[in-house]
C-alpha cells in the first residue's frame, strides 16, 4: 500500500472506469488536497460524473486505486459520512416536501448547520411544504445547493448543481459558499461548464477531457498560462514561429493567436514587434484544450 | 448502527406512503366488504341467509392489501436508495436499515391486523357474519393469527424487497428476468412433482406441516428473498432515470 501524502483528501492512480465499450474514466491520475475548492471541468460526457460517482463509492472501478482520507470510499461508512454529494441529477423521495429533506439531512451529517440552512432556504426563496415533484428544476437545485452547503461534509462535491438556477440564485451559491468556506475551511470539488462565472472562486483546476485529465493545475498559474496576440498576420507569423498554437483566426490582414507560456522578455519582444498582448479566460483556455487535446493525443500516441 | 437507524428514520420522515396509506387502504378494503355484505344480505330471502353467511366466511380481500406491502417496497427502494447513497450512506447500512424498518412494519400491520381480527370475533362478523380477518386460513386463534400475519408480511415485504434490488441494479430487463427465472423454477417444480408422482407427497408435507408450520415454512423463502436482495443491492449504482 502506497504511503497516504499529508493533506491530500483524494488520492488516484490510473483509475478506469469502463461502461462495455465506451471508457468513461482512462487512465487518470490526480490528487485533491484538503481546503482547497478545486473545478472539475470539461465537456458534456466527458467523465464527470462517472469520476465523482468513482470518488463517492457510488460507481465501481473497473482497475486503477482511489483513497479518500487514506480508504478506499466503496462502502466505507468511515469515509463516506464526511462525504456530501450532490448531483444535478439527484432523485428525491416521491411524496417528500423539502422539509422532509431538511428534516432527515441532520441524521446524516453530524456538521450540518440548522441555522444556517434555514438562511440559505430564505436566500433561495424555496417553499418548504411544496411537493418536491411539483417543484421547478431551479428549485429542485435549490434544495440540493443547500443541503450541500449546510452539510458542512469535510469533503463535498457538487455535481452541476445549479440547473434551472437564474443568474441571481447562482451569484448567491458563490456568495454563500466562499462565504461558509472562509469560516469553515473544507474541500470543495465543482463540477461545472459555466467557467467563468466559477473561475474566480476555484483554487485547482482539473480539465477532464474523453476521460482523461488533461489538466492538474492551480488556477493561478493557469489563468496566466497563455495569452492571446492580436496584431498582423504577418507580424504575427513571424512571432509565433514554431511555438504551439491554441487557436488562431483570422480576418483579412489581422491574425489572433492564443499561445502558451510566454516569459517577460518574450511578452516584451512581441509587443516590440507591433503586437497586442490580451489575456485569456479560463473558459477559453478550457475551450482550446478541450479542442486540441484529441491532436495532441495523436501526436504522443 | 447509529446510519442504520438514521436509515430507519428517513423511511419514516414522511409517514404518507409507509404508514397512513396503507392503513387508509385497509380500511378502504373493510367499508367495502362490509357495504357488499349488507347489501348481499338485504336482497337475501331470508331462507337463504344461513347459506350466505356460511359463504361470507371466506373473504380474500385482505389479499389486496399484502399485494400493496410488495408495491409499498419497491417503491420504497427505489426511490429512498439514490437519496440514502447521496446522504453518504453504504449499501449495506442502507439495506440493514431498510429490512429493520420492515420488519418493524409488518410487526406494526399484524399487530393491528390482529386487532381487527379480535373485533371482527367480538362484534360477530362486524353484525353481518362476514370473516376478514379470522377466515380459515388465518388460524383458530388471535396468536396463531398474530404469527400468520407477522410471516405473511415478511413475505411480501421481501419477495418485495429482491424484485426492488434487481430494479435499482438492472432496471427493467432485470426484472423480466427474475420473474422469467421465477416461473421457470415454478413451472420447473410442478413438472417434477408430475413425472416422479410426488405430488401426494408434497401435499402431505403441508397437511404434516399443519396451518402454522405451513406458514412458518414460507420464512425460508423471505429469507433467500432477503438475503438475494442484499447482494443484488451490495452492486448495484445509482441511476439518474
Amino acid at each position: 500500500m502506497t504511503a497516504i501524502i499529508e493533506g491530500s483528501v483524494i488520492e488516484v492512480r490510473g483509475l478506469t472506469k469502463r461502461f462495455g465499450t465506451v471508457t468513461a474514466v482512462d487512465d487518470a491520475t490526480f490528487t485533491v488536497e484538503e481546503n482547497t475548492i478545486y473545478g472539475l471541468l470539461g465537456r458534456n460526457g466527458a467523465g464527470k460524473t462517472t469520476l465523482m460517482q468513482l470518488l463517492t463509492g457510488q460507481d465501481f472501478a473497473t482497475s486503477g486505486d482511489i483513497r479518500v482520507f487514506g480508504q478506499s470510499p466503496v462502502e466505507n461508512a468511515a469515509v463516506l459520512q464526511h462525504v456530501s454529494f450532490i448531483k444535478e441529477s439527484q432523485r428525491y423521495p416521491e411524496d417528500f416536501r423539502a422539509k422532509h429533506v431538511l428534516k432527515s439531512a441532520p441524521w446524516f451529517f453530524e456538521n450540518w448547520d440548522a441555522d444556517f440552512a434555514a438562511q440559505l432556504v430564505d436566500d433561495f426563496r424555496l417553499p418548504l411544504n411544496r411537493r418536491i415533484k411539483k417543484m421547478s428544476r431551479g428549485q429542485v437545485s435549490a434544495i440540493g445547493v443547500i443541503v450541500g452547503l449546510a452539510s458542512r461534509a469535510r469533503l463535498t462535491f457538487f455535481d452541476e448543481p445549479y440547473l434551472g438556477l437564474d443568474a441571481v440564485a447562482r451569484q448567491t451559491f458563490y456568495d454563500r459558499l466562499l462565504a461558509d468556506y472562509a469560516e469553515h475551511p473544507r474541500t470543495v470539488v465543482l463540477s461545472t461548464h459555466l467557467i467563468d462565472e466559477v473561475s474566480n472562486l476555484l483554487e485547482h483546476v482539473l480539465v477532464i477531457d474523453e476521460g482523461r485529465i488533461i489538466i492538474d493545475q492551480d488556477a493561478e498559474s493557469l489563468r496566466g498560462s497563455a495569452t492571446t496576440l492580436v496584431g498582423t498576420a504577418s507580424a504575427v507569423d513571424g512571432f509565433v514561429g514554431a511555438r504551439e498554437v491554441l487557436h488562431r483566426d483570422a480576418i483579412g490582414g489581422l491574425a489572433s493567436v492564443t499561445v502558451l507560456g510566454l516569459t517577460a522578455q518574450e511578452r516584451t519582444d512581441a509587443a516590440a514587434a507591433g503586437l497586442e498582448l490580451a489575456p485569456v479566460s479560463l473558459q477559453q483556455l478550457v475551450i482550446h484544450r478541450t479542442n486540441t487535446s484529441e491532436k495532441e493525443f495523436e501526436v504522443s500516441a | 448502527m447509529n446510519r442504520i437507524t438514521s436509515v430507519v428514520r428517513l423511511h419514516l420522515t414522511n409517514p404518507w406512503t409507509t404508514i397512513i396509506l396503507p392503513w387508509m387502504i385497509m380500511g378502504f378494503i373493510l367499508i367495502a366488504n362490509i357495504a357488499i355484505w349488507a347489501i348481499i344480505l338485504g336482497a337475501a330471502a331470508p331462507e337463504d341467509r344461513a347459506d350466505i353467511r356460511e359463504g361470507l366466511g371466506y373473504s380474500g380481500s385482505t389479499t389486496y392489501f399484502f399485494v400493496y406491502i410488495m408495491v409499498l417496497a419497491v417503491q420504497a427502494i427505489s426511490v429512498t436508495f439514490p437519496f440514502a447513497l447521496g446522504y453518504g450512506v453504504t449499501r449495506r447500512d442502507y439495506y440493514l436499515g431498510t429490512a429493520l424498518t420492515f420488519v418493524g412494519l409488518s410487526a406494526m400491520f399484524s399487530v393491528g391486523l390482529t386487532i381487527l381480527s379480535v373485533i371482527e370475533e367480538a362484534t360477530g362478523g362486524w353484525g353481518l357474519g362476514g370473516r376478514m380477518f379470522t377466515t380459515f386460513y388465518y388460524g383458530d386463534n388471535w396468536l396463531q393469527r398474530l404469527f400468520i400475519f407477522f410471516v405473511t408480511f415478511l413475505f411480501f415485504f421481501f419477495v418485495g424487497t429482491s424484485a426492488a434490488s434487481i430494479w435499482v441494479r438492472w432496471r427493467a430487463n432485470g426484472l423480466i428476468a427474475y420473474f422469467v427465472g421465477l416461473a421457470v423454477i415454478v413451472v420447473g417444480g410442478a413438472a417434477l412433482l408430475t413425472l416422479t408422482g410426488t405430488w401426494p407427497a408434497f401435499g402431505a408435507f403441508f397437511v404434516n406441516a399443519g396451518l402454522v408450520g405451513s406458514f412458518a415454512w414460507s420464512l425460508v423463502i423471505t429469507a433467500v428473498a432477503a438475503v438475494g436482495g442484499f447482494l443484488v443491492l451490495r452492486r448495484a449504482t445509482p441511476k439518474s432515470s
